[in-house]
């Protein structure tokens, strides 16, 4: 009987697809990923049926945590600087050029303009615990500086719509005060943002 | 002519190179630490990646400034719902003016879907005619009257609901021992509930004590 020789295959495989393919899906996710910003407090929004999506820019986010403490973020470097420069010249705080620099590269935040300075010449860790100790930007009538943020925001550059971002167990007359900030600097249009929820419509949450 | 020429080089190099090759090299690599490294950056940009856009839900507030009374909208009081909202996720809700003079007849509800006391299912009753409205839109949009194109319903929705001025109305009052939760979601009914007209507003001090009267 002639031997069957059964051909010596190398184990060696041809790699190169899954390599494209990989190297593909990595250049995808590379380009479309973008990193959360740290922000300074956690806020569990409620949720609701709506699907309107966010704007991708143009945003002044207003948030509210869970104590009713008022944080302020807009994005953008250059928009950033302009407002903090409006708002030196309001409250006669000085910014070197790099305090002003580094407050563009920031995200959230809720410092009262007395304390701007120094948070903003605080280290990482600094930030943190100045951020647990924070009250937020003050609301109240005498000192509303949350105003001032907001209108300078939205004069500093064309069509910046406004989103409010509320903690789901925030107390009902912090946002309430927002709102009416809000109306005060005549932002009568704005979203309040949620999460999206389930199949079900509306129910009783937890 | 090509052909030759090509013929000639190619035997002239392949008679001088024959001396030279010592050994012919695989043209494989090993392609393994750059796949592993690949797929360290893939799981790292996938599980990084946020694809979920927040959702938002759009609210327009009044213009705070002074109105005449004379140039106020009247609407009948038969029309209006106002729902208090208080803590420990209770609404309270009823029917017609805020009143000093008259006690309304007040109805205790909560957050449940299909409970006795819901509050969708209230609204859902009182709120039949421009239901119905939204379901007739809907209807001539499926039977091909009405061009299925997302933005086109939303308009014939808008104008029917603006052309229903018998609709319900709805004043909610979140008070100061509610949670911005409970706002949240009874917008949200406004928005399930086809609700054409509602606004947030100030709970009265004639309202605070029918809170607590309310028990």
């Amino acid at each position: 009987m002639p031997k069957i020789k059964i051909p010596k295959k190398s184990p060696v495989l041809d790699m190169t697809p899954m390599v494209d393919l990989a190297f593909l899906l990595v250049t995808f996710f590379m380009l479309t990923t973008k990193f959360r910003p740290d922000e300074p407090v956690i806020v569990d929004t409620p949720s609701s049926v709506s699907e309107i999506t966010l704007p991708d820019k143009n945003v002044i986010m207003i948030t509210v945590d869970q104590a009713g403490r008022t944080f302020f973020n807009v994005e953008g470097q250059q928009i950033r600087a302009t407002i903090l420069q409006k708002m030196a010249e309001r409250y006669k705080v000085q910014f070197t050029p790099d305090e002003v620099k580094r407050f563009t590269v920031l995200s959230s935040f809720g410092m009262p303009m007395e304390n701007m300075k120094q948070y903003l010449n605080a280290k990482e860790e600094e930030r943190k615990s100045m951020n647990k100790q924070t009250k937020g930007i003050p609301i109240d009538s005498l000192n509303n500086q949350l105003s001032d943020w907001i209108n300078f925001g939205r004069h500093a550059g064309p069509n910046y719509s406004i989103a409010v971002r509320g903690d789901g167990d925030a107390d009902i007359p912090a946002i309430k005060r927002v709102i009416s900030i809000l109306q005060d600097n005549k932002a009568n249009r704005f979203a309040l943002i949620t999460n999206l929820e389930g199949a079900v419509p509306v129910g009783k949450k937890k | 002519m090509s052909d030759v020429q090509q013929q000639d080089s190619g035997s002239e190099k392949g008679g001088r190179h024959k001396k030279l090759r010592a050994k012919k090299s695989s043209t494989h690599i090993d392609m393994t630490p750059m796949v592993d490294l690949a797929f360290l950056l893939l799981t790292f940009f996938m599980l990084t990646t946020t694809f979920s856009k927040p959702k938002t839900m759009d609210i327009t507030m009044p213009v705070k400034d002074k109105v005449e009374d004379k140039d106020r909208t009247k609407v009948p009081a038969s029309q209006t719902l106002s729902i208090l909202l208080t803590e420990k996720n209770r609404i309270i809700w009823y029917i017609g003016r805020d009143d000093p003079s008259e006690t309304p007849q007040t109805n205790i509800a909560d957050f449940s879907m299909d409970g006795v006391r819901s509050i969708h299912k209230v609204l859902l009753d009182k709120n039949m005619l421009v239901i119905n409205g939204v379901q007739a839109v809907r209807d001539s949009v499926a039977k091909g009257l009405i061009k299925n194109d997302k933005d086109e319903i939303k308009r014939h929705i808008a104008a029917k609901k603006a052309a229903l001025t018998k609709g319900l109305i709805v004043l909610i009052k979140p008070d100061d021992k509610s949670k911005y939760k409970n706002l949240v979601d009874i917008l949200d009914e406004m928005l399930v509930c086809n609700v054409a007209r509602y606004a947030i507003v100030d709970v009265s001090p004639n309202e605070l004590d029918l809170i607590k009267n309310t028990q």
